[in-house]
């Protein structure tokens, strides 16, 4: 009898154990096919339509019509957007993280980390139509310009990391052992000096990975920045003037370019590069967190 | 009092009270600064919160919660695209919930630390970062183009299965984790095997956390578009009835709506019909975090007795 | 408590602190009752007594830590030199500054050697490198470690042993200048040799400096210190000079502790 029992007990295990591994498989194969499908496809523009991989990186001429697919204008306007985005999210992010790891009493992070969670769950689109009908006319009278472009982009895209920054930064801050705390006060520091002196320091490879990672969700926004950015398919002279980014220019042309034109082929080769650039930035967090290991 | 003290250490150390005063001053500065940062954020949701209100209430009403959209005059609703936003995540859950929950299980209570473990591990980090647009691109050359598909609520809803994979493994693995290991050790003390314990007593005890961590994931589905303009779609049937459950049928949801009527600006009332899909939009958001929160409280307390 | 008053009059002894009516209460948990000490100035004062009788938390309340605990209060006196530091214009920061602590384990900052036991200075605004650096190596000979690290000031402090970290941690209290060094348990995450190195460093320390140590071995008490204080369940029981106590103990709780019957 109980030997019958424990035999089933054990296929099922095996059985089981079969289910978990298919599983676990299915997230190994997807990213190759992933990785492969973009590869491919993304590069049939250098392959199959012999088009300068120099060209298409650098020339800021882009007219798809006329068989020009220089895609710097979206590079530049994703690289400033994104620029704009850490350079204000990100300090932003972290001094919020630093606040509610060092100074927040637990009901004020109780009443106020719900509100961070919204925040993440608000939807791109959401936040692209709030920048347009909220931010862009509000930049319009403040600067006399049209309102939309890389300034407005920047801003969405600095409060739409926030949640990532905030919560991996404060983690990072908590890991820190108190004996580091306690040692700093008991030699006369104060806390804002126990904070920046020894706290941030010691955290700083989790504090990298906070702004890599908001980097990594900055660069890959499609909606919110092409509601606000004007899709203008120049190099951004301006914060103040219409521009472009990668993700907006695939959102907007992929729905009419031809099967197996120039420009569909000009598009894939675009979001195979932002599928290069997410990777490298985990390469770039696996390689940080080794080093301080 | 005070300047005592300071006097003395300034004759056996090196310390001006004037340096003391200004250390005191920087901390009190730093701190007032730090609460304005958290609290500017907090203003900002309620900003955007009030502001949607305000904009779209207007145009809530029972015709534009279950109408059909319209192509080119004012007064259409968005009832088909609420129907697709549910009828796509409930699709999508049923492929991400199962395979997730499974890597996280074999990640979690049975992976050595081997190559396998790492390559799952960095697969899944991987698939995290991949843009939604991209991911998007990859659902059209797949299901629209390769199995000639074309645009469907099925092609929408595996491409986002693929988007939010590492999202659920992660919530898993952190619930399991959350299950303390006395559990374990008891359970298989009684000569049960790993897999009648994970199904028995370690996932029930970790329905809480796994609960919300799901009911949030979901309301991430509901808000996606990037991935779905090329895989399910930025239409709907037209003609047919509202509540099409055909899978392999075009399935525009409401945030792809809001998107494209702006873009497309066909009918006059663009603008009020996006301001309403906002907000419903909004709101649902909302109903999915209170609900993930009660949820797993409450499956917490009827489990384990307390919160 | 009259050991000052027992000294004969050609004796150095003077009052480095004077604690009166002290309570400690964590939230509504009075861990120390009605406590009266007055603390001689350079002379080690140990503070003995079975597992939680309170003994560092009464030490913690001699620099103001318990500041940092929410939910903790003290009450009563603590003068240093007279002024009492938790009066309404004392500012704690400066507080332990002159009143420095050693923890029970190492806890050097993942930084340098050298970045460590300046880090006190640099924050009270010394900046200049030829003072830092003479700074460094008079506090790391005081704590006799500059022989042992003076060739790799800029090697993590992580990479020292636990003996070597713990008089690291010395140095760092030491580059401060206080007056007052408050020891809990200094040497109990040691093997014997690193801690009777730390407790010849204790011996040298006095000469400068006041010490008050927590110690959980009567041995190592009767070794270092001048002056011990018995404290048990929260109360001061009994304070006076290190052999009256192992030897005439007044208070038959005392005699109890030194005797082994608890503790």
């Amino acid at each position: 009898m109980v030997g019958a029992r424990a035999g089933k007990a054990h296929r099922d295990e095996r059985v089981a154990l079969f289910f978990l591994v298919l599983c676990s498989g299915i997230f190994v194969v997807a990213i190759t096919l992933i990785l492969l499908y973009l590869a491919w496809s993304g590069t049939k523009l250098f392959f199959v339509d012999h088009y300068s991989l120099f060209t298409f990186l650098f020339s800021p001429d882009w007219d798809a019509l006329g068989g020009k697919f220089g895609a710097a204008p979206f590079i530049a306007g994703s690289l400033v957007a994104t620029a704009f985005a850490i350079v204000v999210g990100g300090p932003l992010g972290v001094a919020v993280g630093v606040f509610f790891s060092e100074l927040a009493p637990r009901r004020v992070a109780g009443a106020m980390k719900p509100a961070i969670e919204v925040l993440v769950g608000i939807p791109s689109v959401v936040y692209g139509w709030l920048g347009l009908t909220l931010l862009v006319p509000l930049i319009a009278k403040v600067f006399k310009v049209e309102g939309d472009g890389l300034l407005a982009a920047g801003v969405v895209l600095s409060i739409m990391i926030l949640p990532t920054v905030i919560s991996l930064s404060e983690d990072a801050l908590r890991v820190v052992p108190n004996a580091l705390r306690e040692g700093s006060a008991a030699l006369g520091a104060t806390r804002w000096e126990t904070i920046s002196r020894v706290l941030v320091p010691a955290a700083s490879s989790g504090l990298a990975v906070a702004i890599i990672l908001g980097i990594a969700r900055a660069i890959g926004e499609t909606l919110a920045v092409q509601l606000v950015l004007g899709n203008a398919n120049v190099l951004p002279s301006s914060l103040l003037r219409p521009a472009s980014a990668l993700t907006s220019e695939i959102i907007l042309d992929m729905g009419d370019a031809p099967e197996g034109s120039g420009l569909q082929h000009a598009l894939f080769a675009m979001a195979f590069l932002l599928l290069l650039i997410s990777m490298g930035l985990i390469t770039l967090i696996h390689y940080a967190l080794r080093k301080r290991a | 009092m005070a300047e005592a003290i300071v006097s003395t250490v300034a004759s056996r150390g090196r310390l001006s009270s004037d340096r003391a005063r200004s250390r005191r001053a920087l901390d009190r500065f730093m701190t007032g600064v730090l609460w304005t940062a958290a609290s500017s954020i907090v203003l900002l949701l309620l900003v955007f919160i009030g502001y949607e209100f305000v904009q779209g209430w207007s145009e809530i009403s029972w015709h534009f919660l279950t109408g059909y959209p319209s192509a080119s005059d004012a007064g259409g609703g968005i009832g088909p695209e609420i129907f697709n936003s549910f009828y796509i995540l409930f699709l999508t859950l049923i492929f991400t919930v199962p395979i997730s929950i499974g890597a996280g299980v074999y990640l979690q209570e049975y992976a050595g630390s081997g190559r396998f473990r790492d390559l799952v591990q960095f697969s899944a980090e991987s698939l995290a970062t991949v843009p939604s647009i991209v991911m998007g691109l990859f659902g059209l050359l797949i299901f629209v183009q390769t199995f000639h598909w074309h645009f469907t609520a099925i092609g929408g809803a595996l491409t986002l299965t693929l988007l939010n994979l590492p999202a659920l493994m992660r919530v898993t693995q952190e619930a399991l984790g959350s299950v303390s290991d006395t559990f374990r050790e008891a359970s298989m003390g009684l000569g049960a095997t790993k897999w009648q314990t994970v199904v028995k007593v370690i996932l029930p005890s970790a329905i809480g956390p796994l609960t919300t961590g799901i009911v949030l994931v979901s309301g991430r589905i509901f808000g996606e578009t990037a991935a779905l303009v090329f895989t399910a779609g930025a239409s709907v049937s037209y003609g047919k009835s509202a509540y099409d459950f055909n899978p392999f049928h075009t399935a525009e949801t409401l945030a792809v709506h809001l998107w494209s009527t702006h873009r497309e600006a066909l009918v006059p009332d663009a603008d009020q019909i996006a301001n309403g899909s906002a907000l419903v939009l909004l709101v649902m958001v909302l109903i999915f975090n209170i609900v993930a929160r009660v949820v797993g409280r409450q499956l917490t307390i009827r489990l384990t007795g307390k919160s | 408590m009259s050991i000052l008053e027992s000294q004969s009059a050609a004796s150095s002894l003077t009052e480095k602190m004077n604690v009166e009516n002290m309570d400690v209460f964590y939230g509504s948990f009075r861990a120390i009752k009605s406590a009266n000490l007055k603390i001689p100035d350079r002379r080690v004062m140990a503070l003995i007594g079975p597992s939680g009788c309170g003994k560092s938390t009464f030490l913690r309340a001699l620099n103001r830590m318990h500041d940092l605990t929410a939910g903790a209060r003290v009450t009563g006196t603590v003068t240093l030199d007279g002024t009492d530091i938790y009066g309404a214009d004392v500012d704690p920061v400066t507080v332990r500054h002159r009143i420095g602590m050693v923890f029970q384990r190492p806890n050097p900052f993942p930084k340098s050697i050298y970045e460590n036991v300046v880090y006190g200075p640099r924050i009270h605004g010394e900046n200049n490198r030829a003072t830092l650096d003479e700074i460094c190596e008079r506090s790391l000979k005081q704590a006799a470690l500059w022989d042992e690290v003076k060739d790799r000031l800029q090697r993590s402090a992580l990479d020292l042993s636990g003996g070597q970290q713990q008089r690291l941690c010395i140095a760092r209290v030491l580059a401060v200048n206080p007056e007052v060094i408050l020891m809990d348990e200094p040497a109990s995450a040691l093997d014997p040799i690193a801690t009777s190195k730390i407790e010849d460093l204790i011996g040298e320390l006095k000469k400068d400096y006041t010490v008050v140590i927590v110690t959980h071995s009567m041995q190592q008490a009767a070794r270092i210190s001048d002056f011990t204080t018995f404290f048990l369940l929260g109360d001061l029981v009994e304070v006076g000079t290190t052999s009256d106590i192992f030897t005439r103990p007044k208070d038959k709780r005392t005699e109890d502790y030194i005797t082994g019957r608890y503790g």
